[in-house]
């Protein structure tokens, strides 16, 4: 019985890759968009252009966000945190994300108000989406970013690292201690010195 | 990495969160926010009339090729503001598709060669074509790089075996001799010898064991046995022993012979003799050998001896080497091992099991074959390969069915691998008939190519010639006639039609021409046979060189001295050239000089023009000499004796002129270092006059200095005169030529 359903799975892959991608979608109008998100007319255009460049679907799927974000990061391997990144997107759990939603994220990400780009770190680093952060959930996001630097980076980087530097300032962030991070106390720690708030700003690109 | 530039701002976006845990805060960004890039703008690239649009953007995310570089700043129109490029716009648009997709894609109708040329214009590497296309891509590019090295090889060879032909020593030519047949008669004889050799030892094989009949009752050998116990034939070896015998030891005496020589001229001794043909030959004529060692009274020995006449038949392989088919089936075979070794592999399991299976359900019938499993095998192979001899059948019903089953079984497992093998030979046999066509095919194109380049060659220099000749007619012509209109007309509208490039063209050969002294004059045979093709050398200083270059043409008639005479005979330059020649004589040498087709005839031509004015012509004084100078500065000069050409000679001559630089120049009777003209008629001297022009003159040859000088002119001069009247065209006959050295 099972080697049926794989012999009938292998035709579906098979049909997939043959056919598949069927899904079309078409974003919405620029003049909503360009209300609705902090850019302007023509960078909506660029973002877009660049967006259907590499899925002529109109649509991204996980796997090819992963593809393209770990272009970025030829040294290590970014997979993983590319997997949280995706699963901060509006639908990302659905498996696809459409251009507005991508549109969303970035607008929030790179030109939000501190507050909105808070919010959306409190969702990259809250994986299981119940309002808290727990250490290890920190600390898998903080792997994932250990993970980026590979192996040839100075000081040399291993499997403790990302743990033990978490240890190091998971209490200071918990300001009450109880083992979780609100998205007050992430706020707090976050502002708590001038030069950190000036390094949210400094993500910004000019297109 | 390029391709993906558009998502920068989103990864850029994504590193916020990396904010919470960083000890240190981010640097500031390298582009100031208020900083905006210039808007995106379109480019048109026109190629070959296809206009292509696409953004800056694109074509700059790869900065390494020509239109993602300043490079295409080259290519840009200011007029039209676009970018025009002369290329192939079908394959433009691969090119263009690559820089907006990121992929390059190979059409698999364009031709490989034209698809690598573009590539290369625009600086793209073929390395980047897709996985979908790179495939084919490379299969392709194998395939003509083989052909290209297949014909290089063998251009190659012929080359190498045309050049050092000349150098190679017996053992050498004998090899290639051995190898290459239709190289000389000799080797075509021997080939067709030992293939005539081959065919008779086979046949003497086969024959000798055809039954002859006998009238004698009981046949006896010499020795008195009986040989045969059947009275009536024996074979014609035992009959006619003795021719069989003689037969036998010609051909293995041939053969012995064709061995040794093969192996006295291989080049690689060692290589030879473990080379598959040698062994053949080995085995061919050791033989008879070893037969002659053992005698045949022992009856032991014997039965050896009669085996090893089996192994005569092997001769029959040295026709290998005269035939391509037989060695392309050996190629073939060798090629196609693993498939033949796969049919042997399962032909030898499906025989265990069948005849397994049919000695288990036969082996209890009364009186049955199958006696053995081995004795099944031949069951089994006979039934396999539907032979089906029928020596051996089963009789139970289970040994019915088996048989069935075994005999489709067969059927299938021969016919499967038998497509591969004989695939494999028809393209190897094909690849060889290909090749030998194409090298056919290759000359006789090549001859044509150079047959094209030649007139091309050819056309210059009829261009040449008459640019100058028009040029000089109109000098000549406004000179005279003082007509600037008419002529000046004419030469600004013929100017006008001709072609640009081409003008610069012969600009630049005129150049050379004019830089090295010399004149690019046609590769042609004159009227008396021998060609001329040298280039005759301007007068240097030199001395035999001056002579020689000036080919100065002697009438003997005409008094022609080197420096004082004529206007433009002075050594310092070629006094033949036409700039020296008064117009008259261009005008009269506008067209080639049919005698001999260069521009050394001039003279002569003027010669022969003012010697018709002269009354008294001269005879013939000198017989035509030629110099055929070689390359290695040796001249030769040899006398040609013209019909019809009586002349009377008197007056003084020297003979002897040294050739310069030390090269010494040989005729029929000279030393090393001097020429001698010989002289076959007698001229009678005439008037003294200077003027090369006179009909009637001396040619002096004065003798130089030293032999070996180098420097000062050569004084050349032949005193005579003629006594009859001779008409232009024999003085022409008698004129000395002295091509370049």
């Amino acid at each position: 019985m099972s080697k049926k359903t794989k012999e009938a799975q292998l035709e579906e892959d098979l049909d997939d890759v043959m056919f598949g991608k069927t899904t079309r979608h078409r974003p919405e109008e620029l003049k909503s968009l360009e209300k609705s998100t902090k850019f302007t007319r023509k960078e909506i255009q660029l973002i877009y252009r660049g967006f259907k460049q590499e899925c002529p679907n109109g649509v991204v799927d996980e796997q090819s966000f992963k593809e393209i974000f770990v272009q970025f990061f030829p040294q290590g391997d970014a997979s993983q945190y590319a997997h949280y990144v995706f699963k901060t997107f509006k639908n990302g759990t659905s498996g696809t994300i459409k251009f507005e939603d991508f549109l969303q994220s970035l607008s929030q990400a790179s030109r939000g108000t501190i507050q909105e780009k808070l919010r959306w770190i409190f969702g990259l680093y809250d994986l299981n989406g119940d309002g808290y952060i727990s250490k290890a959930e920190m600390t898998s996001v903080a792997m994932a970013i250990f993970d980026m630097l590979g192996r040839h980076a100075a000081p040399a980087v291993d499997d403790q690292t990302a743990s033990k530097h978490i240890d190091q300032i998971f209490h200071k962030i918990d300001a009450n201690h109880d083992g979780l991070i609100t998205f007050e106390e992430l706020s707090q720690w976050c502002t708590r010195e001038e030069r950190f708030v000036k390094s949210l700003g400094m993500l910004d690109t000019v297109l | 990495m390029a391709s993906v530039a558009a998502w920068l701002p989103f990864a850029r976006a994504a590193a916020i969160g990396w904010v919470p845990i960083a000890n240190n805060p981010l640097p500031p960004p390298p582009i100031a926010k208020e900083r905006r890039r210039p808007d995106d703008e379109k480019l048109i690239v026109n190629v070959s009339g296809r206009r292509f649009e696409t953004w800056r953007n694109t074509l700059e995310k790869y900065p390494d090729t020509l239109l993602g570089s300043n490079e295409r700043e080259f290519f840009y129109d200011e007029e039209t503001k676009e970018y025009f490029f002369d290329r192939d716009p079908d394959i433009f648009r691969h090119i263009l598709n690559y820089y907006r997709t990121g992929k390059l894609h190979y059409p698999k109708h364009e031709c490989l060669t034209s698809y690598d040329e573009e590539l290369a214009f625009f600086g793209i590497v073929p390395d980047v074509i897709g996985d979908c296309c790179y495939e084919d891509y490379r299969d392709r590019k194998r395939e003509n790089a083989e052909r290209i090295m297949d014909d290089k090889l063998s251009e190659n060879n012929e080359q190498n075996s045309q050049a050092a032909q000349d150098m190679r020593n017996t053992r050498e030519k004998m090899w290639r001799a051995f190898e290459n047949p239709h190289t000389s008669t000799a080797a075509l004889v021997f080939y067709y010898v030992t293939g005539f050799f081959i065919a008779v030892s086979v046949m003497a094989n086969v024959v000798e064991t055809v039954p002859c009949t006998l009238g004698i009752a009981m046949p006896l050998a010499a020795d008195g046995r009986l040989l045969s116990k059947n009275s009536e034939s024996i074979p014609c070896g035992e009959r006619y022993k003795i021719i069989f015998f003689c037969l036998d030891t010609a051909c293995v005496m041939i053969f012995t012979a064709e061995y040794l020589l093969r192996l006295f001229a291989a080049p690689d001794r060692c290589k030879f003799m473990r080379s598959v043909m040698s062994i053949i030959d080995v085995v061919a004529i050791l033989p008879y050998y070893i037969g002659l060692g053992i005698s045949t009274e022992n009856d032991d020995v014997s039965g050896a001896f009669v085996t090893l006449r089996v192994f005569r038949v092997f001769r029959i392989f040295k026709f290998s080497r005269h035939s391509q088919g037989l060695r392309i089936l050996g190629y073939t075979l060798k090629s196609c091992a693993s498939e033949l070794g796969f049919l042997v592999f399962s032909l030898a399991m499906a025989i265990i099991i069948f005849a397994t299976v049919m000695f288990y359900a036969e082996k209890n019938v009364d009186g049955t074959n199958f006696t053995s499993i081995p004795a099944a095998f031949w069951y089994t192979i006979v039934t396999m390969t539907t032979l089906g001899y029928g020596d051996m059948v089963p009789k139970t019903i289970a040994g019915k069915v088996v048989g069935g089953v075994c005999s489709l079984s067969g059927v299938l497992v021969i016919a499967l691998p038998v497509p591969v093998i004989v695939s494999n030979f028809s393209r190897i046999y094909h690849q060889n008939q290909r090749a030998d066509k194409r090298k056919a095919q290759k000359k006789a194109r090549l001859a044509r190519i150079r047959l094209a380049k030649a007139t091309s060659g050819a056309a210059f220099l009829s261009k040449k010639r008459a640019v100058e000749s028009r040029l000089l007619a109109q000098e000549s012509g406004l000179g005279l006639d003082g007509d600037n209109g008419a002529g000046g007309g004419d030469d600004q509208h013929w100017l006008r039609e001709e072609d640009i490039f081409e003008l610069q063209h012969h600009h630049l050969l005129r150049c050379l021409e004019k830089a090295t002294d010399r004149e690019f004059i046609e590769l042609e045979n004159p009227f008396n046979g021998q060609p001329q093709s040298m280039q005759r050398s301007a007068g240097s200083r030199s001395t035999s060189p001056t002579l020689a270059g000036q080919g100065s043409l002697v009438s003997p008639a005409g008094n022609v001295r080197n420096k004082p005479q004529a206007g433009g005979r002075s050594s310092a330059s070629s006094p033949l050239s036409p700039e020296r020649l008064t117009r008259q004589q261009q005008q009269q040498h506008s067209a080639m000089c049919p005698c001999c087709l260069c521009w050394t005839c001039l003279p002569l031509h003027q010669r022969s023009s003012s010697t018709s004015a002269v009354a008294s012509a001269a005879p013939p004084t000198v017989s035509q000499v030629n110099v055929v100078g070689s390359s290695s500065g040796a001249a030769q000069l040899s006398m040609d004796d013209m019909p019809g050409a009586p002349v009377a000679m008197d007056g003084p001559i020297t003979q002897s002129f040294v050739p310069a630089s030390g090269g010494s120049g040989s005729s029929s009777s000279s030393s090393s270092a001097n020429v001698t003209i010989r002289r076959r008629h007698n001229e009678t001297s005439s008037s003294s006059s200077s003027s090369p022009h006179q009909g009637v003159g001396q040619v002096q040859m004065l003798q130089q200095s030293a032999s070996g000088a180098t420097e000062g002119p050569l004084e050349f001069q032949i005193s005579g005169g003629g006594q009859h009247q001779s008409q232009p065209v024999e003085t022409r006959q008698t004129i000395l030529h002295i091509s370049a050295l």
